[in-house]
Parts: structure tokens; sequence; C-alpha cells
């Protein structure tokens, strides 16, 4: 008798599952389809730090 | 292009620029959730360089290890920066609620946009940050760490300290508060 498991499709862990940038569990909630007007507006705003406040952070950091 | 962990490798063998690199790399990230979340400017700016500053303290004590998240590390060391700030707030009992403006329109688009368009994407990306910012702090922080900072549901999960399904309600009640005050407010999209 062939020991289980050989010849069935083996069980893969969550992290193993390629589904490159889609979240599983987002998907599963369906958030895109129902709120798709909310998110395409939060898409509209982009928050980044100045250049100013970057500079002083590496400053900082080479200060060290 | 090297991974993070290949670049931290680099940094702790006295490659300067390697940290600055992973710098450049997820700076917006984790200033989007930090200035989104607090909404004083000049405390947001503050924490932005503290995290930066007690991961390079951690790294190079050498408390970081590699599992292929380096970014959901930093936003932890982030959240629990402004978990913090909280808590001495709390005890002083000195809550600031200054408005400010962030460096929102700094892309060489909208430099290239005339005056009437500015205006409107400035009133609209301010009426946006309004809402996410009236939001209960449980649904704007996994809005924030989801849709601007990118992490997954698993990875806000750990670093809120809840279930995914806690996490993913929250969204769902975010979403829900958000179209109700987007309607109430009658803002809709008027610009690509």
């Amino acid at each position: 008798m062939k020991p289980m498991g050989l010849t069935s499709t083996p069980f893969l862990a969550f992290q193993e599952i390629s589904v490159g940038e889609t979240d599983l569990y987002e998907d599963a909630w369906g958030f895109y389809p129902e709120f798709n007007d909310v998110i395409d507006l939060m898409k509209k705003v982009r928050v980044s730090p100045g250049k100013r406040l970057t500079r002083r952070l590496i400053e900082r950091i080479r200060e060290q | 292009m090297m991974t993070d962990y290949e670049l931290i490798e680099q940094f702790i063998k006295g490659e300067q620029s390697c940290f600055e690199q992973l710098i450049h790399r997820h700076k917006n990230k984790v200033f989007a959730y930090i200035s989104l979340y607090i909404r004083d400017q000049a405390l947001a700016e503050d924490l932005f360089q503290d995290t930066f500053l007690k991961v390079i303290q951690s790294v190079k004590s050498g408390k970081y290890y590699d599992n292929g998240k380096f970014i959901s590390w930093v936003m932890r060391i982030a959240h629990n920066l402004i978990i913090d700030h909280f808590r001495r707030v709390k005890q002083l009992n000195t809550v600031s609620n200054d408005d400010y403006e962030s460096d929102l329109f700094n892309s060489k688009k909208f430099a290239e946009d005339n005056i009437e368009d500015h205006m409107v994407k400035r009133q609209i990306q301010k009426d946006i940050r309004n809402l996410i910012s009236q939001l209960p702090d449980d649904q704007r922080e996994v809005v924030i760490l989801r849709h601007y900072s990118g992490l997954s549901f698993k990875e806000i999960a750990d670093i809120t300290e809840v279930s995914i399904n806690t996490a993913l309600g929250r969204m769902r009640y975010a979403l829900i508060n958000m179209r109700k005050m987007m309607e109430e407010k009658n803002l809709t999209l008027t610009f690509n």
C-alpha cells in the first residue's frame, strides 16, 4: 500500500501561493467591486515627504 | 535590483548609501501612514525621522531578522512610535488638533497643470484627507496601511494586533462610512 500524499496534490501554505499583488483576503471580501468609487477617490491622494525632509533625515543618518 | 535584506547587509558592512536607498524605496509608505494618521505636520515629520533612526539603531544592534518583510517591520516601528506619542499626550492631557497640509503636490505632473486644475485638485485632495481624518482611529489606520502604505491584511493584522477578520471588518466599516460622508458632502471625482 502506498503511503498517503505521494500521488495527491500537496497542501500549500498561504505564503507559497503566488498571487502577485492581490490580497486574497481582500479579494474574498470583495471590496474592489463593491467600493470601487470610494477606493478610486482615495487613490487621488498622494502623500510623500518633501525633499527637504528626506534630505534632513539622510543628513542625520550620516551624522550618526 | 538589490532586495531590502541585501541592502541591510551591505549597510551593516559599512555601505552607508545602501540605507539611503532603503529610505528612498520606502519613504512614501512610511510617511503616508504617519502623516495621514496624525494631523500635526511637524509631529509627523519628527516621527518619520524617528522611525528610520530607530530602524538603524535596531539593525545595528542586530535586532532585525530577515523574513522578507522589511517594510512591515518598519511600519510596526512607526506604529509603536505613534502609540507611544499618544500615550505621552494622554498623560500630559494636551491633545493637538492643528490642521495642516502635507506635501501632497510635489509631483512633476502637478507642476505642469494650470492654476485652475491645481486649485481643484488641491481642494479635492483636502476633502479626501478630511474624510479619512473623520474615520474612527481603528478604521483610519487600516485604510491608511492598506491603501497608502500597501500592506497586506495579514501584515496589518500583525501590526495592529488584531485578527485578519477584524482588520477586514474595520476596512469594510471604513469604506461604508467614507461613502456615506462622500454622499453627504456630494464629493465625486472631478479630475483624472
